[in-house]
């Protein structure tokens, strides 16, 4: 008897770890691995014509956060203040795919089943087209005799064509554009589980509709909320596809730095260190997120479920 | 007594999925008393849950009009209304504890947090969950929950509550321990409740007043005993508890008394309510447990004889099925502690009905 179970037990335990020999081999050599390197890179001098020179340095963290090798450069701010602001067209690029998209999930969550299906079939839909296409497509749109520009002049909105095209503006169009369906699915997710009647509770309660709205959808969907967020704002920051096209010369971000550092400065380590700041950064926001779930979890947890209680 | 729920020829009607209307209400008038336990009882569909939606504020009225202690409703929205609900599926909210859950109506109402913390604590101890104040709703029983749905839509002290179905979802024994509580709540409180079911047996327990509804329209409001007696029509007498309809012909009058001749010409004699003038066809409502199989000594009764074709022993009772020629199938419910061979199928049996045990129903069709 025991035995059969022995064996039973280490039979699933033989299937489990079969299962995830594939991924775990996977990620060690293709992300590990290439990571290991990157950071190994940091502490590293910077070859004549790109690669390494095996020699120790700290000047490339130097570079960016206030210590510099004096005997060729000044410490120069630019590089924190490039990656501030990518942080803040990223958290532009979040907020407006949030304000665009929770209406948007609300009225899809409320249409019948075959028209919701239709609808995130829609929002899936540019996926299908090339994201350079799609991209040079917002450079016709937005630039002085683009679309967009002749329209407002046509219609007599403004005198002058807008100066939009490679300014910060451009850049958060550009992104929010290529990040929408990322924050609409986790919010649709969480806002189609929201129950109806605990509105409709809300509201027999004597809340208001805008009490209803902070009191219990927002706490309901916050999870959604988050999630879309964190999924947009992970790329944002590091895109650099987006800043180069619509941002031109003039829009840097820390994305077309760490491209240049690699692809033209060939300062492999310095481009490695900025890459580091980067995963820093998501490794933070993401720990804090881990952190707030995890504690509505051991809230839950706290205290078991008592059988019916008699009085 | 005054009204503190008034409803004026009421009518609502919805698109049908299948195009048409489905006239959820048909002019319907309902008066409700303070400190009154009303319930809307019918089956699915007759329209009592577009009732009580419609004085919560969640359906407007196609016609008609909803008075609570004299002001009119209109279209105000259901957030400004003093009246209350606790929903079928409770709608607590799962993100705040049972003690936020209670006191929301508070919070929302800017009452200061001492007075909060206070009428919470009241609360919770009336409901019995007094140490419960800090759990998460998923924590709780089903019971559990019903009773913090009760101490929510309570603590703002509504004129009227409105109760959709809240025992459904719970077990039997359950539900007979929350329909004392109910009862027991809206004594201690002298808030009005009005309780929608579709189960007879519950309505019967806890109401004051009952309103049967069927088809949009109130078939009889009645306090539970006459509706359950005296019911006014077909609907309302099969609708609740078992019953046997005979049809038959009022023969005679005499007063209060009258004689009806059922199909196969056995002549009983029965109460006489309304104007049912000879020569009326009516229905005989003989409820089975009204019968009994013997008589004791020294009195008289009228009897229905047959044949049993059924018998089921129930414990205290056998439910017989009794056949006659000319009379459909007859049920009967009758003691078990006399001699039970006379039970068996087969065997022939003299059923007798009390006077009181006969009522009349004008039939369908004929003028009531």
């Amino acid at each position: 008897m025991t035995a059969r179970f022995a064996s039973l037990k280490a039979r699933r335990a033989l299937t489990l770890y079969g299962l995830l020999l594939t991924p775990t081999v996977f990620l060690a050599f293709f992300f590990l691995g290439p990571l290991s390197i990157m950071m190994v890179y940091t502490f590293l001098t910077p070859g004549l014509y790109g690669g390494v020179e095996w020699v120790f340095s700290h000047l490339n963290y130097g570079r960016i956060l206030g210590w510099a090798d004096t005997r060729y450069d000044q410490f120069d701010p630019v590089y924190i203040s490039i990656f501030l602001r990518s942080v803040r067209l990223a958290a532009t690029t979040v907020l407006t795919c949030l304000v665009i998209c929770y209406p948007f999930a609300f009225w899809v969550a409320r249409q019948p089943e075959r028209w919701k299906n239709f609808f995130i079939f829609l929002i899936t839909l540019p996926f299908f087209i090339s994201l350079i296409v799609r991209l040079f497509a917002w450079v016709l749109i937005l630039r002085p005799t683009g679309f967009l520009n002749q329209a407002l002049l046509g219609m007599g909105v403004v005198a002058q064509p807008l100066d939009i095209i490679f300014t910060d503006m451009a850049v958060v169009i550009g992104m929010t554009y290529v990040f929408i369906p990322f924050m609409f699915l986790p919010l649709y997710s969480s806002i189609e589980k929201l129950d109806g009647s605990l509105i409709e509770a809300s509201q027999d309660l004597g809340a208001s509709p805008l009490q209803t709205f902070l009191r219990v959808v927002l706490p309901m969907t916050l999870p959604g909320i988050v999630g879309g967020s964190i999924i947009v704002f992970i790329p944002s920051l590091g895109n650099f596809i987006v800043p180069s096209l619509l941002g031109g010369a003039r829009v840097v971000m820390i994305g077309n730095l760490i491209e240049q550092q690699f692809l033209s400065a060939r300062n492999w380590p310095f481009g490695a260190a900025l890459g580091m700041m980067v995963m820093a950064a998501v490794l933070l926001l993401l720990m804090i997120y881990v952190r707030i779930l995890s504690r509505e979890d051991k809230q839950a947890e706290t205290q078991q479920p008592k059988e019916e209680e008699t009085r | 007594m005054t009204a503190v729920l008034k409803i004026e020829s009421a009518s609502k009607s919805f698109d049908a999925p299948e195009g048409g209307k489905i006239h959820a209400l048909k002019d319907v008038s309902l008066t409700i008393a303070h400190n009154e336990f009303l319930t809307l009882l019918g089956p699915s569909g007759c329209g009592k849950t577009t009732m009580l939606r419609a004085v919560s504020g969640f359906e407007d009225l196609d016609a008609g009009e909803i008075y609570i202690e004299g002001e009119a409703m209109g279209s105000r929205p259901a957030h400004k209304r003093p009246v209350n609900t606790v929903f079928q599926r409770y709608a607590l909210f799962p993100h705040l504890s049972v003690a936020r859950n209670v006191s929301y109506s508070l919070e929302v109402a800017g009452v200061d947090k001492a007075e909060i913390r206070k009428r919470v604590g009241d609360m919770l101890d009336m409901v019995g969950l007094t140490a419960f104040g800090e759990r998460r709703i998923g924590q709780l029983s089903g019971g559990q929950q019903q009773r913090v749905a009760l101490a929510r839509s309570l603590v703002a002290r509504p004129k009227v509550l409105l109760l959709d179905e809240p025992l459904s979802a719970l077990d039997k024994n359950l539900r007979h321990k929350m329909q004392e509580e109910l009862k027991g709540l809206q004594h201690e409180l002298g808030i009005t409740f009005i309780f929608v079911t579709h189960d007879q047996e519950e309505a019967l327990v806890m109401s004051d007043r009952i309103a049967v509804l069927e088809g949009g329209k109130i078939q009889q409001l009645d306090a539970p005993e006459a509706l359950y007696r005296y019911p006014k029509n077909e609907f309302v007498a099969r609708f609740i508890g078992e019953s046997n309809l005979l049809p038959g012909k009022v023969v005679a009058t005499s007063g209060e008394a009258c004689d009806v001749q059922l199909s196969d010409d056995t002549v009983l004699q029965g109460c006489r309510r309304g104007d049912l003038a000879e020569g009326t066809n009516v229905k005989v409502l003989i409820r089975p447990e009204s019968v009994v199989a013997a008589l004791s000594e020294g009195t008289s009764g009228q009897a229905i004889s047959g044949t049993i074709s059924e018998s089921y022993f129930i414990g205290t009772d056998y439910q017989l099925v009794v056949r006659r020629d000319g009379l459909p199938p007859f049920r009967a419910t009758v003691r078990a502690h006399t001699d039970a061979s006379r039970f068996a199928a087969g065997e022939p049996i003299d059923l007798f009905v009390p006077h009181d045990g006969v009522h009349l129903i004008a039939a369908e069709g004929a003028a009531a």
